[in-house]
This record gives structure tokens, C-alpha cells and sequence, in this order.
């Protein structure tokens, strides 16, 4: 890895209450790199991208946005929180995309990637708005412009989430589970979006249940485990000698779950 | 009856031509409300007792009418103060720093449990409380006196009472609408750098006005029947104009038809707005006939 990481994720700690959903995990993320984060449920993944988005706080440890502190500012010997606005400027540099898409549905499709351009970014409607038309294109979805989000199918409406992550141009994207609440049709209409951001050398974090989607998009994999990174590295390593149990058992136990769930037509 | 077809008669019915259900229920029940309305149309109108004509020419009473500006002036100023009031109740009663929330569920207590007459004769006697209000500096010095007997005046006591009142409920129904948007689309806010106040103002609550409009629709109707309560600190709004007539010249019923004339036709005036408001912000939303709103 050359130069400073994208993102930095240094030992960080997350609990609720007995329960430790991040037990110390460290993650580096390289420009241009696409990563995968895979494993059981409740291992974790979820709560590491709503972390380095400063949807919930860290206990303990830091991470790094191009080498500058998360949510914390230097002060003395020692760091305390940033206010909320300086937060809100951190975030803009990171693009979310959630799992049950959380377009705004009082919004028309159009105005749902122009809202932030203008509000926070400051750009003029009618850039953002050629900014939108542009992206909607990208993501095959020219037609649905003036659409608001009911109107929409699952697989639509995630792509329209992705091109407004997509709008401010973020330094890296979060996919928290991008295809989990699709149903099972519409998930490949999402995946052929994603590939062609990472084919685009766009950094990003895939956290995601599609094993197959993962190895082939991904340059590398972190497999997590109640709320520790157990095994990480080029996905092509990932059945190589010296895996884990752990991680053979997730991949054999996950390939015959998803196939005889797709046998039964069942979502996943 | 079922009747069960052999194999020769399939596809010989087309249910296209179905004649009508006899329902006699519902012939028994449409002559019955057809009775009881045709006896109350009877009575309104060959009672001499309504005094119609009176009704007639009190309707658009000058002092009548001024009343019913009154009643309107104080129902919209107080609504619209407590609504805004009732905002920022709600977000300190789910404010995260204790006290606020402690103060606001207080202040909603207090002001929910006390009837609205009492609160107008308490404002209205502040001045045996506090004869003088001031602004300064608390416990330091003051920069303007006034005295409170020239402040309270029935305006100010009405206008004062209604709101305080009106913000403690209107604060209710706008927690209730907070809490019914999905906690996601606030992530999804924050997530896109808008601030917290952003994401209050254009995300949160035009998603929260759908559930917080109609009990809204409702306070507003109640409010504006709750200023003919004002007349106890001698305010002349609607039911006060039509008691002075009254008063003198003993037309009791017909004056209070006037009353409520006007009462009725103010409400449905609401009620219309009411409903363009529902569909305004119900934008991107199916409606309950299926149809889509845009």
C-alpha cells in the first residue's frame, strides 16, 4: 500500500451494554480499493460502516479519513468530540448507501440528489440538477426522474440511493448490506451498478451477504466474527491454505443456505 | 343456494351480467333515515320557537360579526404560537440533556392538566401576583418597568391562556409525528452531511406533518370553540356578541343559532384546508383511495 490510507480504522470498540459489537477491529483502505466485509449475522459489519460514519459513536480506538482524526479534535495531550457541524463536514466526504434504501420519500427521485449538492455543498440547482441527470443515466434510470420513491421498485429505488451517495462525490462509499431487504430479481439490477463503480476505481466498503458478487467485485476480503476482524486478505486467498474453520464454515455453511434458498424463491 | 355445474355447463355463465342482491335491510334502514330526517326538517322549520327571522336579521350583526372576528383572530394567532411552541417542546421532551427533557415534560403536564378557564382567570389576575413586570438581568439591574394591570389586558390574558394551553397539546401530537418517522431516514440525513437542524427541518418533520395534520385539524376546531371562554374576562368574541343581544331582548335560541352558524361554517372552512394540507404533504404517499398523490 502506498501514501495515507483512504480510511483508517485503528482498534476501534463499540458495546451495547454486556455486548461488544466491535471488539477492537482495524481496517486500512487503500484509494481505489474495494473491500468486502463478510460473516455471520450480528458479527458485526453493520455497526463497523455506521461507525466510520459517525452514526454511532466508538468507545474506544480512532479512524482516520485521509489521515485526519474521526469525529475527535486534538485539544492539549488529549482529543474530545468534534461539534456537529464539523462532524457533518466529515461525513460529507463519505458516501452511505443503507439496506433499506432511505430515499426521502417526499422528495421526487431528482430532488433526492440535488437536496445535498445545494444545501450542503453549496452548488447551484442548476448544476445539481445536471449532476443528477447524469448520475440517474449511470445508473439506468433517466425515466424516473420526477418519480417519488413508492413509485419505485426495491432495486430502483437502491440505485437511486447509490447515485445520490454518489452526487457529492465522496472519497470513499459505505454499502451496508445494499441488497439485503431486495427481492431475489431485483438484486443482480443493484450488483451490475456496483461493479461498475468499482470498475470505476471508486474506494469503497462493501458489507454484503452476496459471497459470489463479494469475491468477484472485491479486491479484498475482512471476515468478521462476533465483533472481531478474523481473517483478512486478497480475496483470491480467501479458500487458500490456512484459512480458518471459522471462515470455511461461514463460506460452505452460507453457499448451501443461499442455494437451497433459492430454490425455494425465498429472500436471503 | 350453490348449484354445482356439470362439465357440459362450464363457461356458460358470465358473471358480467349478475343481476343485483336483494339487501332488504338496507331498504328498511334508508326508509327509516329518511323518516327521522324528513321529522327533524319538520320541527326546524314549523317551530316558531327558532324565530327565523330573527336569526335572519342578526346573522350579519355588525357586533356579531366582530365576535366572530375575534373568536377567528385569537384561534389562528394562538394556534399558530402554540404550534411553533409546541415544536420545540416536543424536540425537548426527546432532547438527550436531562433537564431540558425534565422541564418540557413538566411544562406538558402542567399545562395539559389545568383547564383553559382557569388559566385565562389566572393570566388575567397576574397582576395581583406580580404588579410590575420588568426586563434585566436576573438578580442585577433592570432596563424597563412596565406595569402588569396595563400589559394584561382580555386580549393579552386570551391570547396568552390559549396558546399555553394549545402549545402542551400541540406538543404531544408533534413528538407523536416525530417518533412515526422512521429513525433511518434521519441516519440517511446526517449521513449526507446535512445538519441536525437540517435534517429536523426538511426531512423529519415534512414527513412528520402527515401524522401530525389531522389531530392537528382537530385542536384547531376544539381551540376555536374553546375561545367562547374568553367571555369570562369580559373578551367579546362570537358567544359574547350574540349573550349581550340576547341579554336584552331574551331571543335566546335564535341567537344562539346564530352562533352556531358561524361556529359551523368556520370549521368547515378548516376542515377544507385541512384537507389541501393532508394532500400537500402527503406527497409520494398512496392515499387511502389508492389513487397516487403528486
Amino acid at each position: 500500500m502506498t501514501g495515507v490510507p483512504v480510511l483508517s480504522v485503528r482498534n476501534i470498540r463499540r458495546s451495547f451494554g454486556e455486548h461488544a459489537a466491535l471488539d477492537g477491529v482495524s481496517l486500512d483502505v487503500a484509494q481505489g480499493e474495494v473491500v468486502a466485509v463478510i460473516g455471520p449475522s450480528g458479527s458485526g459489519k453493520s455497526t463497523l460502516v455506521r461507525c466510520v460514519h459517525q452514526l454511532e459513536p466508538i468507545d474506544s480506538g480512532a479512524m482516520y479519513l485521509d489521515g485526519e482524526l474521526l469525529g475527535h479534535e486534538h485539544a492539549g495531550d488529549r482529543v474530545r468530540p468534534l461539534p456537529p457541524r464539523r462532524v457533518a463536514e466529515q461525513r460529507r466526504r463519505m458516501g452511505m448507501v443503507f439496506q433499506q434504501f432511505q430515499l426521502f420519500p417526499h422528495w421526487t427521485v431528482t430532488r433526492n440528489i440535488t437536496e445535498a449538492q445545494v444545501r450542503v455543498h453549496g452548488r447551484d440547482r442548476a448544476q445539481a440538477h445536471e449532476r443528477a441527470v447524469e448520475l440517474l443515466a449511470k445508473v439506468g434510470l433517466a425515466d424516473k426522474a420526477d418519480a417519488y420513491s413508492r413509485q419505485l421498485s426495491g432495486g430502483q429505488q437502491q440505485r437511486v440511493a447509490i447515485a445520490r451517495a454518489l452526487a457529492t462525490r465522496p472519497r470513499i462509499m459505505l454499502l451496508d448490506e445494499p441488497t439485503s431487504a431486495l427481492d431475489p430479481e431485483l438484486v443482480d439490477e443493484v450488483l451490475t451498478v456496483i461493479r461498475d463503480l468499482a470498475a470505476a476505481g471508486l474506494t469503497m466498503i462493501i458489507v454484503t451477504h452476496e459471497i459470489a458478487f463479494a469475491l468477484e467485485v472485491a479486491d479484498r476480503f475482512v471476515f468478521m466474527d462476533r465483533g472481531r476482524v478474523v481473517e483478512q486478505g486478497p480475496v483470491a486467498d480467501v479458500l487458500g491454505d490456512g484459512r480458518s474453520d471459522r471462515l470455511r464454515a461461514f463460506l460452505s455453511r452460507y453457499t448451501q443456505q443461499r442455494g437451497s434458498a433459492r430454490e425455494e424463491g425465498a429472500r436471503v | 343456494m350453490t348449484t354445482t355445474a356439470t362439465p357440459h355447463d362450464l363457461g356458460h355463465v358470465d358473471v358480467a351480467t349478475a343481476r343485483p342482491r336483494p339487501r332488504p335491510w338496507r331498504w328498511l334502514l334508508g326508509a327509516l333515515i329518511a323518516v327521522g330526517l324528513a321529522q327533524v326538517a319538520w320541527f326546524v322549520t314549523h317551530n316558531p320557537r327558532f324565530e327565523w327571522p330573527v336569526v335572519a336579521e342578526y346573522l350579519f350583526d355588525p357586533n356579531v360579526l366582530a365576535g366572530l372576528g375575534t373568536s377567528v383572530l385569537l384561534t389562528v394567532v394562538a394556534m399558530l404560537a402554540g404550534s411553533v411552541l409546541g415544536v420545540l417542546l416536543a424536540l425537548g421532551q426527546l432532547a438527550d440533556f436531562g433537564p431540558v427533557r425534565w422541564v418540557c415534560t413538566l411544562y406538558i403536564g402542567l399545562f395539559r392538566g389545568i383547564p383553559p378557564l382557569v388559566q385565562l382567570l389566572f393570566w388575567f389576575n397576574l397582576a395581583y401576583l406580580l404588579p410590575r413586570l420588568s426586563i434585566g438581568v436576573p438578580f442585577g439591574p433592570t432596563f424597563g418597568s412596565w406595569s402588569t394591570n396595563d400589559l394584561i389586558t382580555p386580549l393579552t390574558a386570551a391570547l396568552i391562556g390559549l396558546t399555553l394551553h394549545e402549545a402542551a397539546y400541540m406538543a404531544e401530537i408533534v413528538r407523536a409525528g416525530i417518533l412515526s418517522v422512521d429513525p433511518g431516514q434521519r441516519d440517511a440525513a446526517m449521513a449526507m452531511g446535512f445538519t441536525g437542524g437540517q435534517t429536523f427541518l426538511r426531512v423529519v418533520l415534512p414527513q412528520a406533518m402527515r401524522v401530525i395534520i389531522p389531530p392537528s385539524g382537530s385542536q384547531f376546531i376544539s381551540l376555536l370553540k374553546g375561545t367562547s371562554l374568553v367571555s369570562v374576562i369580559a373578551m367579546t368574541d362570537l358567544l359574547h356578541a350574540v349573550q349581550t343581544v340576547y341579554n336584552q331582548t331574551y331571543q335566546i335560541v335564535p341567537m344562539l343559532i346564530v352562533a352556531c352558524f358561524w361556529y359551523l361554517v368556520v370549521v368547515t372552512a378548516l376542515s377544507f384546508l385541512q384537507q389541501r394540507l393532508e394532500r400537500r404533504f402527503g406527497r409520494g404517499q398512496r392515499s387511502t383511495r389508492g389513487e397516487w398523490l403528486a
